[in-house]
């Protein structure tokens, strides 16, 4: 232990050997030479160049372990104390590697193979035959499609939730009542909703609903019978389960303001409405846009209501990508083509989101 | 049985189907109706009942009338009739009950050591579930240790066909539907058949479509049978007994008598004559046949137009209705398809055919949400129908509905010349065809293993096993012909007269010579599930119905060319038990 210099950020002043360093590099760099050997040879025999037996791929993903674990072992060997604190950060970016960034690399690779499970062939190089295949696959351009529809309602559901929250601000009686109430939504499993709602409540014979619906003279309420209607429907249950979440978000925004700001806004002679628009609302805004955010993030994935009432029908009207991929992957098992709409679909959505944010990101920061 | 339909539940043909019930049930009306019915059938499906007849009226073989009639007697009391739903208790005691014929082929403690992993289903605690209990004496008996791989329905494909397509197979006993048989027999993946185990179950007795082709390739038996499906038409005698709609039906000039429909033609025209009219059941709207045009339904949902194609498509002369078997080129846009994808079209476009929400309907809603709750003169389905009409508390059709076959039409479209044929021709539509037990290559170069595992295979499909398994809850319909020996049923506590009617629907479908049984090539459901994407656009759109078969058929050119024509051809022909 040193007793001069740098006392505050130098916690020990090991020497470390040549020999241990030595060792920390042979550890370190023969686990990844095993690494590049073990996974050279399973490609050889992957592509049919040398007949080695392996049944899986079990054995790269145990190399790639051992060398994970000698990595780490290996910077305390190498660095001392510096190679401690690395430890702080290297198993968990090794584990985003393992489980996210390699992943979706093999991701990316499937989407460009022809890979049904179904063909003796086994996965096959496709080139951009995938894409062309998409370009021409109307449709994924339907769910696309119905995709943006979808999105534009949670305008209407921000809004909704926007005036649940200040009710739910407000000094009204049965108060947390209300609260719990208004989340009980958000709080059940979809697939239990499409069953309870989609199936039953809406059931055109005997569901409640369209009963209700025929004692006010609608003769034919079919909820899922029109394209529109059928989006509608959708979109009008979607948002029954999620705008509680819009709603806790911009309640929480709301009990979070101070309480000062808007007294001054009354006392200056503000009327509610003034209040609301040039006080609470901008305050907001950071927010109110993260929950849309958030929010639409959600709506992109919709998938196990439509699944689980419509499938998709009446003629593709409520078809999400998500659903889509999911039957062209399930039903169809063809995995290369599926892969390539997922990740095509993943690439839109961080374009999308990119553009969307870039001009919200100032706003999104409270008080400038 | 259709898996993972609320079917399943209920099970085998109807545990409550009691005859002192009955006697209140019934109306003398019923009654007329449905002895009508029989007399009609037996006249439409002579050429079919002729070898079933053979069988099941006039007689039981020697060998289904020898010393296990006792025995079969003694298992159809576990629990009993109308005694509530078994237990694993009554299924450990039939297994015990039936372990003679493994008794006679593996010598006590024979399996000790022996590990073997089956993959089966979960579905509704049925399945696999009764597996553990039917072969829990057989466990004790030989020695061997049985682990369990439990999937869902909805998993069950993803699994199977992940383990096969990345060579991970990690079962040796499965339990299988018939369709995957391309995707596991025609890769190699299974172990033939030994003798012994055929003799043990006795495989003659199978119903005629469940024996080669099906369940063999390249000669070879790999499937022990534990079920049977088909689509039988389920229909409301009370339509047909009601004299204000036979009045109507003269009045309005259709020709012939109102009565069950035996056409597809017919079908269509009694449903153009109930819209607007009233259900005598119900009081609500009349309609006639309820198709499930959401067909978005994993693929299964393209039967339900099958049903209508087959009678116009289904050729007797050949056992190809999907695909040419000379190129693999898709019959779906011909003119017998095409007719049937206009018959829907037709009553869709008919105001009140059919339900305001049909649109929105998939088949389980066409069975149990319309036909069960008394929507619709009629439905297609599986055999599940049937046995929820009686015993789903939401069924209010229980005393008013009769089976038959698939209906015909009054002519068929020849794919061989291009031509139609003015011919009457009917053709059941053999859905799926049934579940089977398969033993997996994985045993094969172990011969205890391989003999162990067979073993156990046999013992779940027995003949005295299954009997058990078709007249109580288990997720498997009647498919051998001792299963249709009426007098047992009677016997037992059933009512002779809607057990034969519902059953005899069955046999009939399962024995005809012009049965429409799908091929087993590898990637079936992928094609129907193409097909049903396009057929449900195609309506939603008014699309005609030569553009939507059109684009179908371009659909299945291009899955076939990705799986590989060259080996979906091969496989399509062995599928069909055609040679080179």
């Amino acid at each position: 232990m040193t007793s001069s210099g740098d006392l505050i950020h130098v916690v020990t002043d090991e020497s470390i050997s040549a020999t241990r360093r030595r060792a920390g590099r042979i550890l370190t760099r023969g686990s990844f030479a095993i690494l590049v050997v073990v996974l050279g040879l399973q490609a050889l025999d992957a592509l049919g160049i040398v007949a080695l037996g392996f049944r899986d791929w079990q054995p790269t993903a145990i190399a790639w372990v051992v060398w994970a674990v000698c990595l780490c072992v290996g910077q305390v060997l190498i660095r001392g104390e510096q190679g401690k604190r690395i430890l702080f950060v290297l198993p968990s970016a090794l584990l985003v590697v393992s489980l996210t960034v390699i992943p979706l690399i093999l991701g990316i690779a499937i989407a460009f193979s022809d890979w049904n499970l179904s063909s003796r062939d086994g996965p096959r190089f496709a080139g951009l035959g995938n894409i062309e295949r998409m370009l021409n696959d109307r449709f994924y351009w339907n769910a696309l499609g119905n995709m943006v529809w979808y999105v534009l309602a949670v305008v209407v559901e921000i809004a909704v939730a926007f005036g649940l929250a200040l009710l739910l601000n407000a000094q009204i009686r049965a108060r947390r009542f209300f609260r719990v109430a208004f989340l009980l939504p958000l709080m059940l499993s979809p697939v239990a909703v499409s069953w309870m709602i989609g199936k039953s409540m809406l059931e055109f014979r005997f569901g409640p609903v369209p009963q209700l619906a025929r004692a006010l003279g609608w003769d034919s309420p079919a909820f899922f019978a029109s394209n529109e209607l059928a989006k509608v429907t959708m979109m009008v249950i979607d948002a029954w389960i999620f705008i509680p979440f819009m709603m806790i978000m911009l309640l929480a925004g709301l009990q979070a303001l101070s309480h000062e700001v808007v007294e001054a806004a009354r006392v200056d002679g503000a009327t509610a409405w003034q209040t609301f628009w040039r006080i609470v609302f901008p305050l907001m805004l950071p927010v109110t846009l993260t929950a849309l955010i958030v929010r639409i993030i959600f709506k992109l994935k919709l998938a196990d209501l439509v699944i689980n009432i419509t499938s998709g029908g009446p003629g593709g009207a409520t078809d999400t990508v998500t659903s889509f991929i999911y039957r062209e992957y399930r039903d169809r098992s063809n995995v290369g083509y599926g892969t390539l709409l997922a990740v095509f679909y993943l690439v839109l959505i961080v374009v999308v989101l990119t553009v969307l944010l870039r001009p919200l990101g100032r706003r999104l920061r409270p008080y400038g | 049985m259709l898996p993972g339909t609320r079917a399943a539940a209920g099970g085998g043909p109807v545990a409550s189907w009691v005859q002192e019930e009955e006697t209140v049930r019934f109306g003398l009306k019923g009654r007329a109706t449905r002895g009508e019915t029989r007399h009609r059938r037996a006249l439409q499906g002579a050429v079919a009942i002729g070898a079933a007849t053979a069988l099941v009226v006039g007689g039981l073989p020697a060998a289904a009338q020898d010393s296990s009639a006792e025995l079969r007697a003694e298992l159809l009391k576990i629990p009993g009739v109308g005694a509530g739903s078994p237990t694993d208790a009554d299924w450990q005691r039939v297994g015990e009950l039936t372990l003679g014929p493994t008794r006679a082929n593996v010598a006590e403690g024979e399996c000790a050591g022996v590990n073997l992993t089956f993959l089966g289903l979960n579905n509704q605690g049925l399945h696999n579930f009764l597996f553990r209990g039917f072969l829990r004496a057989w466990v004790d008996y030989t020695g061997a240790n049985i682990e369990w791989i439990d999937l869902a329905q909805a998993d069950y494909n993803g699994r199977l066909q992940q383990a096969i397509a990345t060579g991970t197979v990690d079962f040796d006993i499965l339990a299988m539907g018939s369709p995957f048989e391309g995707d596991t027999a025609g890769r190699g993946l299974l172990d033939p058949m030994p003798d012994w185990v055929k003799e043990q179950i006795d495989i003659d007795d199978y119903v005629d479509y469940l024996k080669p082709p099906v369940g063999t390739w390249g000669g070879e038996t790999y499937r022990i049978s534990i079920d049977g499906d088909t689509h039988t038409l389920a229909y409301r005698t009370d339509y047909y007994a009601d004299a204000a709609l036979a009045e109507a039906w003269t009045a309005e000039g259709h020709a012939g008598e109102w009565a069950p429909p035996t056409t597809w033609e017919q079908v269509n025209e009694q449903s153009k004559f109930l819209a607007g009219k009233k259900d005598p059941l119900t009081g609500l709207d009349a309609h006639g046949v309820v198709d499930p045009l959401n067909y978005l339904w994993g693929g299964f949902g393209l039967y339900f137009l099958t049903d209508r194609a087959v009678a116009y498509a289904k050729h007797p002369d050949s056992p190809a209705f999907l695909f040419d078997p000379a190129d693999m080129r898709p019959l779906i846009n011909t003119p017998g398809w095409v007719q049937a994808i206009q018959d829907v079209i037709d009553l869709k476009d008919t105001p009140g055919a059919y339900p305001a929400d049909q649109l929105s309907k998939d088949p389980n809603g066409t069975g149990f949400d319309q036909f069960l709750a008394g929507t619709g003169a009629a439905v297609m389905w599986w055999g599940d129908v049937g046995s929820n009409a009686r015993t789903s508390d939401t069924s209010v059709v229980g005393p008013v509905v009769g089976f038959d076959i698939n209906p015909g039409a009054d002519r068929v479209y020849n794919w061989m010349t291009e031509a139609w044929e003015e011919t009457p021709n009917r053709a059941p539509s053999n859905a799926y065809i049934g579940w089977g037990i398969y033993v997996t290559n994985q045993v094969s170069g172990d011969e205890l293993k391989r003999k162990c595992a067979w073993s156990a295979a046999a013992h779940l499909g027995g003949k005295d096993l299954s009997l058990w398994t078709v007249a109580y809850p288990s997720g498997y319909q009647p498919y051998r012909n001792s299963h249709f020996n009426y007098d047992e049923w009677e016997a037992a506590g059933y009512d002779r007269e809607f057990i034969e009617d519902y059953l005899s629907s069955n046999l009939d479908s399962y024995n005809h010579p012009n049965a429409a049984n799908e091929p087993r090539i590898p990637g079936i459901f992928q094609y129907y599930s193409r097909a049903e994407d396009i057929l449900v656009n195609g309506l939603g759109s008014g699309a005609t119905a030569q553009e939507i078969a059109d684009e179908i058929a371009a659909a299945w050119e291009e899955t076939t060319d990705q799986i590989g024509r060259e080996s979906q051809l091969e496989l399509y022909r062995a599928s069909l038990g055609l040679s080179d």
